[in-house]
């Protein structure tokens, strides 16, 4: 049982079971207080983002970056759930990404930043917030 | 005019609940970046002790704006402006209240409503973003340019200066990697290691003082000091000093006003009486004077212990005779006083709290050692003992040689304690009399408890400019 095949099992609020690969689910996860509708979400953002930097899927920066954006184009309770759910199971970008897009949204502030300058104030300023520095 | 009268009572309902929640809110979790949202979640108001919220003064004309915004709310379905003010029914379950929100099952009543929130008025974010903490305002960066540039804001400045002063936290350095800091954040119980170092590789710089938000670095080797903000790198290196002095010196660093918008001056002086004093409006050093006849040269000073500055005044630890020996920057008087130290007292250091001067330091009686705190009498010049660390935790260090370093002395103490295999950190609170043990510096992505080296308290202050 190579470590690139070993699954997790995960179990939500609402008992429903999703098998995951360990490489994408990299934390100990506590998935009793997230639904199965956020989970889902969430697992579909976390494949997308490990194969874009395992290099599985061919996307590029300005992709990916898309696709982010897309994926955050949801109601916005949704998008509130998504924001507790990623904040709880520890995944620092999705945990910027959606809280920038819900600040931007409830405030009615317009994104300024180019894809590179956006990179470079987040990788500035990760320190302050890096929850795995300890 | 029904619309202005339910305005009214919303603002007199906003009112009496800013009034009840007058005592400090209970702590967020450290983990919830988003304190704005909290803003409609009761009872956790709002994270700080200032609240100041500038309502309109709805006798005015623009009166017309905000009636035609709460009809606007009403006819979306719920008004609700007036909703989220409401303490959360009882009807919630116990699980629900406890752990917060449950994601997929929120009431509507929790998503803050675009429709109300984007007339937020401009001048309120600063306000709202200064009382933030630290971690969170650095994330928010990333939300738009005007939010990043806020530090160059003399706006942003002002409400930062208006805020009361948290807790201090720490910038230390580590055996392993002098070059780099490590900070520790007391109220999140974290580290911190900021990526970008403003020194020159290699070079070593010991933080010696601090005052305002900037840390005084003096480096080992060519004797030159830097002054810096450790959260935003804003960095100078100051001038060379008129005197050659090659050997160790005590440093100070005071405040001209309120904050260092109004300047900020460093002092360094040397056994042999030697004295400077840097002033950072001007850029430059200069020497007021020379030490008095009455002060019994040369000084013991006890390098060990850190200063301390209580106002515009200095106060350094000697050891022979054993007291204080102070300096006033406004006045460039210097005193001395004789105060004799506690018996089997070692590795102590000056301290203070809210203006009163304190001694942290090891006392070892037999084999039993422990961390003890002295509050300087001032009308007898005495120390008088006034805690010591829990017995429990001493019981650690019973038999062992133990050394103390002191890395921050102001109204949240930080010691170092290290016996021959073990380095144990902890704070003392002095208002609230507390000990707590604090976490071990790690890395990010390292598993090694690094050893600290020494360090200093500094009251974190985002717009401090060196």
């Amino acid at each position: 049982m190579g470590s690139t095949s070993t699954k997790i099992k995960l179990r939500t609020s609402d008992q429903k079971v999703f098998e995951v690969e360990k490489a994408v689910a990299v934390h100990v996860i506590h998935v009793h207080s997230v639904s199965g509708d956020i989970l889902s979400k969430i697992l579909d953002y976390c494949k997308k983002h490990v194969n874009s930097a395992a290099g599985k899927e061919d996307i590029s920066p300005e992709e990916l970056y898309e696709w982010d954006a897309n994926f955050v184009k949801v109601d916005q309770n949704t998008l509130f759930d998504l924001i507790l759910a990623a904040n709880c199971l520890k995944i620092e970008s999705l945990l910027d990404l959606t809280c920038q897009t819900e600040i931007r949204t409830t405030f009615n502030i317009k994104n300024d930043y180019t894809i590179e300058a956006e990179e470079a104030v987040r990788r500035e300023n990760k320190w302050a917030f890096d929850m795995l520095g300890v | 005019m029904e619309g202005l009268a339910m305005l009214r009572q919303l603002i007199g309902q906003l009112q009496d609940l800013l009034h009840l929640y007058g005592s400090p809110p209970p702590p967020l979790p450290p983990s919830s970046p988003f304190h704005l949202l909290h803003l409609h979640q009761l009872p956790h108001p709002f994270h700080d002790h200032h609240r100041r919220w500038c309502f309109p003064n709805i006798n005015d004309t623009s009166a017309e704006d905000y009636y035609s915004l709460v009809m606007a709310a009403g006819k979306s379905g719920n008004c609700k402006m007036l909703e989220p003010f409401k303490p959360p029914p009882s009807k919630r379950s116990r699980k629900e209240r406890n752990r917060g929100k449950l994601p997929g099952s929120t009431p509507a009543s929790e998503v803050m409503d675009q429709e109300i929130w984007k007339e937020f008025p401009e001048d309120l974010f600063e306000a709202v973003i200064a009382r933030l903490p630290i971690a969170t305002f650095f994330r928010f960066r990333s939300v738009c340019r005007k939010w990043n540039s806020l530090l160059e804001s003399q706006s942003f400045s002002h409400h930062c200066a208006e805020i009361p002063l948290a807790n201090p936290w720490f910038y230390t350095i580590t055996h392993e990697n002098m070059n780099v800091g490590a900070m520790y954040d007391p109220s999140t119980k974290k580290w911190h290691h900021p990526t970008i170092s403003f020194l020159p590789a290699k070079m070593i710089a010991l933080p010696v003082a601090s005052v305002g938000g900037l840390v005084c670095f003096l480096d080992i080797g060519h004797r030159n000091f830097y002054v810096c903000n450790p959260l935003t790198q804003s960095f100078k290196e100051l001038p060379a000093r008129s005197v050659k002095v090659w050997s160790r010196v005590a440093v100070g660093m005071t405040l001209n006003g309120n904050s260092t918008n109004e300047g900020y001056k460093i002092l360094w002086v040397g056994c042999d009486g030697e004295y400077e004093v840097y002033e950072s409006v001007k850029n430059s050093w200069s020497r007021p004077g020379s030490m008095p006849s009455n002060i019994k040269l040369p000084l013991s000073l006890n390098f060990r212990s850190q200063a301390i500055s209580i106002d515009s005044t200095l106060y350094f630890m000697q050891s022979d005779p054993e007291g204080i020996v102070s300096y006033n920057m406004v006045s460039g008087v210097w005193k001395q006083f004789i105060i004799p130290a506690p018996i089997h007292l070692s590795d102590h250091t000056l301290a203070e709290c809210e203006g009163r001067i304190m001694l942290v330091g090891l006392l070892t009686k037999n084999a039993a050692t422990c961390v003890c705190i002295w509050e300087l009498q001032k009308m007898t010049l005495l120390w008088k003992e006034v805690d010591r660390m829990p017995n429990i935790w001493c019981l650690e260090f019973y038999g062992k040689h133990v050394r103390m370093s002191c890395l921050g002395n102001k109204g949240l103490f930080m010691l170092s304690l290290r016996s021959r295999q073990m380095n144990r950190l902890v704070t003392y609170n002095v208002m609230s009399r507390e000990w707590m043990k604090v976490p071990g510096c790690v890395l990010p992505r390292g598993r090694k408890r690094q050893w600290i080296a020494c360090g200093t308290a500094f009251y974190p202050c985002l717009t401090a400019t060196a």
